[in-house]
């Protein structure tokens, strides 16, 4: 049984089409792939690329196992080499996708009776969103980073009470400041399984606050962005 | 096999004129020679490749010996491995212009379109297809057209290796990762991690037993992350010690993450030998983070001092990568102190180097190489000081010794902790275990070797 699953999630090196793009603030997008035979496990990224273009890059899926499509959320780097590329491509271009990719992500059972800590910055929150569609159950809170609300990306879709948007730029989330700073000042369950997402600087202080707190690294998950 | 062949325990091909067996099939006259750059893997897939050349009939022959095949199984891990790939490469197409080329390896890979458009190399055989290097050359010499393409695709296909070319030989357990590390090409050259089957790991434990080994060396190159069904590395492991004979067990180089303490108490059995070489790569937080590897300096310590509260001797040696992009000073130093608290008696120092496609090349703040080459002589330096604490530690201590090399009064090998050294004895045979009481040194720097007393012959 566990061989027939694992063969099931294979590298399936192979060209999908752009099916929709959702225009989520100024520089960030969504691109909606079909999901075809595509299996992965919540939390996972692909590794994507552009047809004709010789160079990749990772992104985590976006959204959740039993979804009819694929999603991936891309925010355009100012002098990116690869996202501005992205943001190019239009309805019905071919994309290519290798993976799926990681450890990222706890087992199905976990979800069942765990508490999780969800904590990301800017696009990070993608391995998030496709954990909480695929486990609707799960008992988590959602820490968000990001520089302006408008950048709480599908905001909606978290029950207020489990989404903490943190703006540092602007008054209007929940937090006014960084997302450690909100951190700080938080208190967690003992058992509490803390994920975190995003770029290594934020990864790195809320690491050292975690571990401040007294939770072990082995509680501690980590996704690296850049 | 006859008994009196040289072994050959560096990456060089087979010493002169030495046929490895008795040449049985249509290849008898031909002569091969390999050259294998890398990594023990790497090694691994020649030995093997070797074996199947030997079993063919093939003469293995070195590279100046006019040999009619070539294999160069190259590696792509930092630029100087290109850079040494593309040279033995060049070296051994001018020395042997009428030769068959085939390249291999990691190189192979990365550099696949380039190489193939080289008119000084016949064939470029991807990783995944090297194991059926002795099938592509059979068929060139019997005037069938075979593209490298066409040959299977089998990470896995090695034969055992035979007796005679080492004194350990490796048993592969798995290829590739998936951990994309941001440094590293390997994910790109070795493809994602696959796990060899249990029973045909456990046949090629039996068979490298039965071709004489007396140490195995478990290999691939994400070994901890094994899973075949419900078989994760620990059982495999357990499963390979349970395997009758006597032999003793290392283990190659291992990432440091996801050890529990039964991983630890494994080493309490009598084949498995108390040596590990982990790789911690920084002993920077922030520099591990950029570097996405799986485990904080902290997680790494537990590791460490579980082990030492277990074996207050166990030996433990490390890869440390200096001026990754954006290393500060502080970061460096952070690696000096790590190097130093953990106590290896060996580190493998690598200056960082850009790999072409990965997450690094695209990082900020790359160290300049005169910074680079500072750090990596201070690892340097602090790793032969680690190096003579260590052995010093040693001293009075009892060793069993497996012999690599024995003149007539001398002989030498490494002993349970992967530590060399060396003894007086008449007429030592090679593969024999002998137990040894260390008493000294000679040599210096990396070149340290322990020197002790025969104390009585084990195996
Ligand atoms: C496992 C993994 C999953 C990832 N998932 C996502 C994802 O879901 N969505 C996403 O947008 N990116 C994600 N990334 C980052 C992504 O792979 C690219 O690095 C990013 O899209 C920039 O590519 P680029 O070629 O335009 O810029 P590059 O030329 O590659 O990078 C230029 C610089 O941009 C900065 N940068 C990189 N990524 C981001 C980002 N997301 N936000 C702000 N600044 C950034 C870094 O400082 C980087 O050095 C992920 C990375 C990894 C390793």
């Amino acid at each position: 049984m566990m061989s027939l699953i694992k063969h099931e999630i294979k590298i399936d090196e192979s060209f999908y089409k752009v099916e929709e793009i959702r225009q989520l603030t100024r520089e960030t997008f969504s691109l909606i792939l079909p999901k075809a035979r595509f299996a992965f496990k919540a939390g996972q990224h692909i590794s994507l690329g552009i047809y004709g273009d010789y160079q990749s890059r990772e992104y985590s899926i976006y959204s959740g196992i039993k979804d009819d499509h694929l999603e991936v959320l891309v925010k355009e780097v100012n002098n990116g080499y690869f996202t501005p590329k992205l943001r190019k491509l239009k309805v019905g271009d071919l994309v290519e996708i290798h993976g799926p990719f990681g450890n990222f992500g706890m087992e199905p059972k976990a979800t069942e009776t765990g508490k999780f800590v969800f904590i990301a910055s800017g696009t990070g929150i993608a391995p998030f969103r496709s954990i909480a569609r695929t486990y609707p159950e799960i008992d988590y809170a959602l820490i968000h980073g990001v520089r302006y609300t408008t950048e709480a990306y599908d905001r909606n879709e978290y029950p207020g009470d489990r989404y903490i948007l943190c703006s540092s730029r602007d008054t209007k989330g929940t937090y006014h400041g960084r997302l450690t700073g909100y951190l700080k000042n938080c208190t967690f369950a003992a058992e509490t399984q803390f994920y975190l997402c995003g770029n290594s600087d934020m990864i790195f202080d809320a690491l050292e606050i975690l571990k401040e707190m007294g939770f072990e690294r082995d509680q501690i998950h980590c996704e690296v962005y850049f | 096999m006859s008994k009196n062949k040289s072994p050959h325990t560096d990456s060089l091909s087979p010493l002169s004129g030495r046929g490895l067996g008795e040449a049985s099939g249509e290849a008898v006259g031909l002569r091969v020679a390999f050259k294998t750059l890398g990594c023990r893997l790497n090694q691994y897939e020649t030995d093997a490749l070797v074996t199947d050349f030997d079993k063919a009939g093939y003469q293995l022959v070195s590279f100046d010996e006019s040999p009619d095949v070539v294999v160069v199984n190259t590696c792509t891990v930092t630029n100087q491995s290109d850079q040494k790939s593309r040279t033995v490469i060049s070296q051994a197409a001018r020395k042997n212009k009428d030769a068959v080329v085939v390249v291999t390896g990691c190189m192979a890979n990365n550099f696949k379109e380039k190489l193939e458009s080289q008119d000084n190399i016949t064939f470029v055989v991807e990783n995944n297809r090297k194991s059926s290097v002795l099938a592509l050359v059979d068929a060139h010499f019997s005037g069938e057209i075979l593209h490298p393409n066409q040959l299977p695709q089998d990470v896995f296909r090695y034969e055992p290796v035979q007796k005679s070319l080492h004194t350990r030989s490796a048993v592969k357990i798995q290829d590739g990762c998936d951990n994309f590390c941001t440094f590293c090409i390997i994910p790109m050259v070795r493809g994602r991690a696959v796990s060899r089957p249990v029973a045909d790991v456990l046949e090629s434990v039996r068979k490298t037993i039965e071709n004489g080994f007396k140490e195995i060396v478990i290999t691939g190159v994400n070994i901890g992350r094994y899973e075949d069904g419900e078989t994760r590395f620990e059982d495999l492991l357990v499963k390979i010690l349970d395997v009758p004979g006597d032999f003793r067990v290392r283990i190659s180089s291992l990432e440091p993450d996801g050890f529990g303490d039964r991983f630890v108490e494994l080493f309490s059995h009598p084949k498995l030998m108390p040596h590990l070489h982990l790789c911690l790569q920084s002993g920077s937080e922030k520099t591990l983070l950029r570097m996405r590897r799986m485990y904080d300096v902290g997680q790494f310590r537990k590791t460490i001092h579980q082990f030492r509260s277990f074996y207050p001797e166990f030996n433990f040696t490390t890869d440390i990568i200096v001026g990754f992009p954006g290393e500060t000073e502080e970061e460096f130093h952070q690696t000096i102190e790590a190097v130093k608290e953990f106590n290896f008696s060996h580190v493998h120092t690598f200056k960082y180097s850009v790999r072409k496609g990965t997450r690094a090349e695209r990082l900020e703040n790359h160290v300049p190489e005169k910074i680079k080459t500072a750090r990596s002589l201070q690892i340097r330096e602090l790793s032969e000081e680690n190096k003579l604490r260590y052995y010093q530690s040693l001293l009075g201590k009892i060793q069993n010794v497996l012999v690599e090399k024995a003149t007539k009064t001398k002989a030498s090998g490494y002993g349970d902790l992967y530590v060399p050294v060396e003894f007086q004895g008449k007429d030592i045979q090679k593969n024999t275990v002998h137990t040894i009481k260390l008493t000294g040194f000679s040599g210096e720097g990396e070149r340290l070797v322990l020197v002790g007393e025969l104390v009585g012959l084990c195996v």
